[in-house]
């Protein structure tokens, strides 16, 4: 264990899943900046592929559209940096769940879109097919590391520690 | 360290969890994320639409405006598949117009400047509504499928824009019309109108109102029969 630089190398339990919710809090993280970075440079894009799901009122896909990007590159530079890790991390839980959410609906009434998860406006590329069950793994897999993080939110390499946050334990 | 060896029964309400002002300070500073998004969006919408001649705010018809079918034509003149329609139809729209059975209404959407390093997308729009303000969009048209650019690669450069639009007949004003990006913003709007009205993919193409799934030659020339009734 030569990634711990913080510490000794843990050997209770308790060690390894604080090593394990890091991973997950740069993962998670990591997530968050790529999907916002992708969308943020055209959130006329953005805003298609919210109205794509054809779920919200046209007002509420355009707040929704535009915010999301933003919101994304907060929230994983958030983890990242392990500022507020747990009310990110809960954050993170009630978007992902919208997303699967949404996914699963759009699956459901047979839409022929693209998730538009990171940045292709919602519209697919000809000739392709909806990959709603892959889009719905890894959204769901994210959405169990959110929890994680949410529920055990790590101190390892996090800011919260440095100042003195109350992050839970 | 040693975090997660005490149990706690909720984490989210437990006392030891984040105190109270961490919480409405991130939840603050995510929700201002969003408005920022939100006021960008707004600030970049175009102010004043100009729509260009022999046009309204969302296509270029094309044909008798009495005829009984019309046909609309959702594409994006970076999109490789609405070439192939080009090809595969084309001819076909042209005759059922020719023949006074249908009109068109092209929907020049711009849905693909992701895929363009110069946003060909948004600019060939916009260079398509030059051609239709000097009444030679069908000609401009084909000869943009003739020159589209691979997905990826740079786009036609205004000075190419323009040579072809004078080879499909425009006038002198065109030049400055296509290098000002003059409809820019009507290029916007209906591409907006477009997603507002669900369009999810291009082409579509729809006979009133209809969507035709596969628009081959054949199955155009069905709806559009079938609408004469």
């Amino acid at each position: 264990m030569t990634t711990d630089v913080d510490t000794a190398p843990p050997r209770t339990r308790a060690g390894a899943l604080s090593l394990l919710v890091l991973a997950g809090r740069l993962v998670l993280g990591g997530v968050w900046i790529v999907a916002g970075a992708l969308k943020v440079t055209d959130l006329d894009a953005s805003v298609r592929a919210v109205r794509a799901y054809r779920l919200l009122p046209d007002v509420a896909a355009q707040v929704l559209g535009a915010g999301l990007p933003v919101v994304e590159i907060v929230l994983g530079v958030l983890l990242v940096v392990g500022l507020g890790v747990r009310v990110a991390g809960a954050l993170s839980v009630l978007l992902m769940g919208a997303f699967v959410v949404g996914i699963a609906s759009a699956w459901a009434r047979g839409l022929q879109i693209d998730c538009g998860c990171f940045g292709s406006g919602g519209a697919l590329a000809p000739g392709e097919s909806p990959t709603y069950g892959l889009e719905l793994a890894r959204d769901g897999a994210l959405l169990v590391v959110a929890v994680l993080v949410a529920w055990r939110p790590s101190g390892r390499l996090a800011l919260d520690d440095r100042l003195g946050t109350p992050k839970g334990h | 360290m040693a975090s997660g060896t005490k149990k706690s029964p909720n984490p989210l309400t437990a006392r030891s969890g984040p105190a109270r002002g961490t919480v409405i300070g991130i939840v603050a500073v995510v929700l201002f994320a969003g408005l920022v998004g939100f006021g960008v969006y707004q600030a970049q919408k175009p102010a004043d639409v100009v729509v260009p001649p022999n046009a309204t705010a969302a296509g270029v018809p094309v044909g008798n405006p009495a005829a009984k079918a019309t046909i609309d034509i959702y594409q994006d003149f970076q999109c490789p598949a609405c070439k192939q329609f080009e090809d595969m139809s084309g001819q076909t729209v042209d005759q059922l117009v020719a023949g006074r059975q249908a009109k068109v209404v092209y929907h020049p959407v711009a849905i693909l400047d992701r895929t363009s390093p110069d946003r060909y997308s948004s600019r060939s729009s916009a260079a398509s509504a030059c051609a239709a303000a000097d009444n030679v969009f069908p000609q401009y048209l084909k000869l943009l499928y003739a020159n589209q650019p691979t997905e990826g690669d740079p786009g036609l450069t205004p000075e190419q824009l323009t040579s072809l639009g004078q080879q499909a007949g425009a006038g002198p004003g065109f030049a400055e019309c296509v290098s000002s990006d003059r409809y820019a913003g009507w290029t916007a709007s209906l591409t907006d109108q477009a997603s507002k009205d669900g369009l999810a993919a291009t082409p579509t193409v729809k006979v009133n109102g209809q969507q035709v799934q596969n628009p081959t030659p054949d199955a155009l020339r069905a709806a559009v029969s079938a609408a004469q009734a």
